[in-house]
């Protein structure tokens, strides 16, 4: 029971967006997809919903071949991130209008969580969405993804447009509909430090290739901060996996990745704090950018 | 329960100790209903399962129950076993830092007294 | 496939709401241009002006269709087959619908220019088929291929437009006169080739278009 890619490859021009990418997303639990701009977050998704192909490599749901399969299709709601510009078709269409083709298309479309959304979000269904803002797209994004019922549920970056209290409020909702149902979600963002406790697994994707597939709090807990003098510190981390060296004076600090069973030497005289999930993403993903 | 969360510890090692302390002020009573770990969820914005996480850890120690087909429960004598753990703890947890900062400030032993000693309880 | 047909279905009485405007907008320059008002000759011309409705619906309604519907269903989570079959079920359902609206107020109105319209019937439809899959993959070109798109949207709308001329200028500008039946006239004549090129059209945009469905990347 899952849905699962086996190695999946997406090339566009000669250059690699998704490097062999296997991954099983298990039934009743909220995901976590982060990644900086490009890692390819958006083909992972467009690929295990079937919306784009895949260069090589497999997308299954329960055993069944999700590719051109309505019964496995309809299972999977891929909620884009709307780009409503003025070349796009979107733009002349009214909100009402997108609603309702979701409507028809998502078999367990729930119209009276549509109708609780849209009123709790104050969206004005005459709208074109062309005409409508980041904020406003986003919602439209997240009504979809909520009321399809769909049990393989993705969103793109949903609170990319959402100002802080609307963000709350999604969480909320996405706890809520989760407790309710138990679907499963992938949330993609970059807006990672709100999001953390919410997200029970994380997928880290970087360069078109999965770094970390685990628990959040695991992965949270397994990163620690150790800082002091250079020699100290140099010495209570070796072996451990060091990433993000900073070093200012005499003073130095990294950030280590613990394996099971391993742990900063406290024989040393250094301070070891813990991390959030962004700063350990940030120290897995951004060396090149520190360097 | 309204205590805000913070990134210095486990998520789920707060759920557990907010609750404590909500049975230690007698927010929370003996045989008394704690909330569903959905509700856990939705308050604080968290994941089910790491509230759940949490709420197990005291089911572990004996502090709550489980009423099946009902929900989670705090034990009688809860508060007692809550006491005693906290005070065993408590020399590790809060003298032994005090101890330290007071060494490295050359803080003497008949100075920090005297400090004590200043102070109600 | 169920939810398939029902919005393509929708879709198809938006479009008949389109077509029928624009007959409505033909009907109202034939009256303009008559010297009398001949109601009956020109309820025997309107089921023309619904098929050039048709024609001009399906061929523009086509690149909106491309840009916009079969990306949409896509993200959906429907499957290219169904989109494609959702997609030519519409175009025959139109079709249908029309040559049948033709059909009865020819009916509705005997007499010899209803009788010349009833027995053009057979090829007005595979004039529609082949105008619908030209249309069709024209606006393909037109979406995937920007300026291929550009030089051949050029010679066709001059194409239209010439015709459009050379027809007004047979009837002097006026389509409700006899020289006006006598053209249409040739249209009970059928060639044996239009038949044949009718399937061959809608074979060869079908083919065209599952070709470049099986590969389209949904963007939004």
């Amino acid at each position: 029971m899952s849905l699962h890619c086996e190695n999946i490859v997406k090339t566009y021009g000669g250059k690699d967006v998704l490097h062999d990418v296997t991954l099983d997303l298990r039934p009743g639990k909220i995901y976590g997809l982060i990644g900086r701009n490009g890692a390819g977050k958006t083909t992972l998704l467009s690929i295990l919903s079937a919306q784009n192909p895949a260069t090589c490599g497999s997308v299954t749901l329960d055993g069944d071949r999700v590719w051109e399969n309505r019964k496995s299709l309809s299972r999977i709601c891929f909620s884009r991130e709307l780009n409503a510009t003025a070349e796009s078709g979107l733009a002349a269409m009214k909100a009402r209008e997108y609603l309702r083709i979701a409507g028809t298309y998502y078999e367990s479309w729930d119209r009276a969580l549509e109708e609780r959304l849209v009123k709790l979000f104050n969206l004005n269904l005459k709208k074109k969405l062309g005409k409508m803002n980041k904020g406003m797209l986003s919602m439209i994004t997240i009504v979809v993804a909520l009321c399809s019922g769909a049990p393989y549920t993705f969103l793109d970056e949903p609170v990319a447009g959402l100002d802080v209290v609307a963000r709350e409020q999604f969480y909320k909702l996405l706890l809520e509909e989760y407790s309710d149902s138990g679907r499963t979600f992938v949330v993609s963002t970059h807006i990672i430090e709100e999001a953390a406790d919410v997200l029970e697994k994380v997928i880290i994707l970087h360069e078109g290739k999965i770094l970390i597939e685990t628990d959040t709090q695991a992965f949270v807990d397994s990163a620690v901060h150790v800082s002091g003098k250079i020699e100290e510190v140099d010495a209570a981390v070796a072996g451990l996996e060091v990433h993000h060296t900073e070093t200012v004076g005499r003073s130095k600090g990294v950030t280590v990745f613990l394996k099971p069973g391993q742990k900063v030497d406290g024989n040393h005289d250094v301070s070891v704090q813990p991390v959030s999930l962004q700063r350990a993403f940030v120290a897995l993903c951004g060396e090149e950018a520190a360097r | 329960m309204n205590e805000r969360l913070t990134e210095q510890k486990s998520i789920y090692l707060q759920i557990s100790e907010m609750i404590e302390t909500d049975i230690l002020r007698e927010i929370l009573l003996e045989e008394e209903q704690v909330p569903s770990t959905n509700e856990l969820a939705k308050l604080y914005t968290i994941n089910p399962a790491t509230a759940a996480k949490g709420v197990g850890l005291l089911v572990d120690e004996g502090i709550l129950y489980k009423r099946r087909g009902i929900g989670m429960f705090v034990s009688r004598g809860a508060r007692e076993k809550i006491l005693a753990k906290r005070k065993a703890a408590f020399a590790e947890n809060h003298v032994a830092p005090l101890l330290a900062e007071a060494r490295s400030l050359g803080i003497s032993r008949d100075e920090l007294l005297t400090m004590i000693g200043e102070r109600n309880i | 496939m169920k939810r398939n047909l029902k919005f393509w279905t929708r879709y198809t009485w938006e479009c008949t709401g389109v077509v029928l405007a624009v007959a409505a907008v033909l009907a109202v320059i034939a009256v303009f241009g008559a010297e009398g008002l001949d109601l009956r000759a020109l309820a025997t011309v309107v089921p023309y002006f619904l098929c050039i409705g048709a024609v001009f619906c399906i061929m523009v309604g086509n690149s909106g269709t491309q840009t916009l519907y079969v990306p949409l269903l896509l993200s959906m989570g429907e499957t290219r087959r169904n989109v494609l079959l959702g997609f030519h079920y519409f175009r025959v359902l139109i079709i249908a619908v029309m040559l049948a609206l033709c059909a009865v107020i020819w009916l509705l109105v005997p007499g010899e220019a209803s009788a010349v319209g009833l027995r053009s019937i057979p090829t007005i439809l595979c004039v529609l088929v082949i105008a619908s899959a030209m249309g069709s993959i024209m606006g393909t070109i037109f979406v995937k291929w920007k300026w291929a798109g550009m030089i051949l949207i050029i010679p066709l709308c001059g194409l239209g437009g010439g015709m459009v001329g050379v027809a007004g200028s047979l009837v002097g500008g006026n389509f409700l006169t006899a020289r006006t039946f006598e053209i249409v006239s040739h249209l009970t004549a059928l060639p044996w080739w239009l038949p044949a090129a009718a399937p061959a059209a809608l074979a060869l945009d079908v083919g065209f278009q599952w070709m470049l469905l099986r590969r389209q990347e949904v963007k939004l």
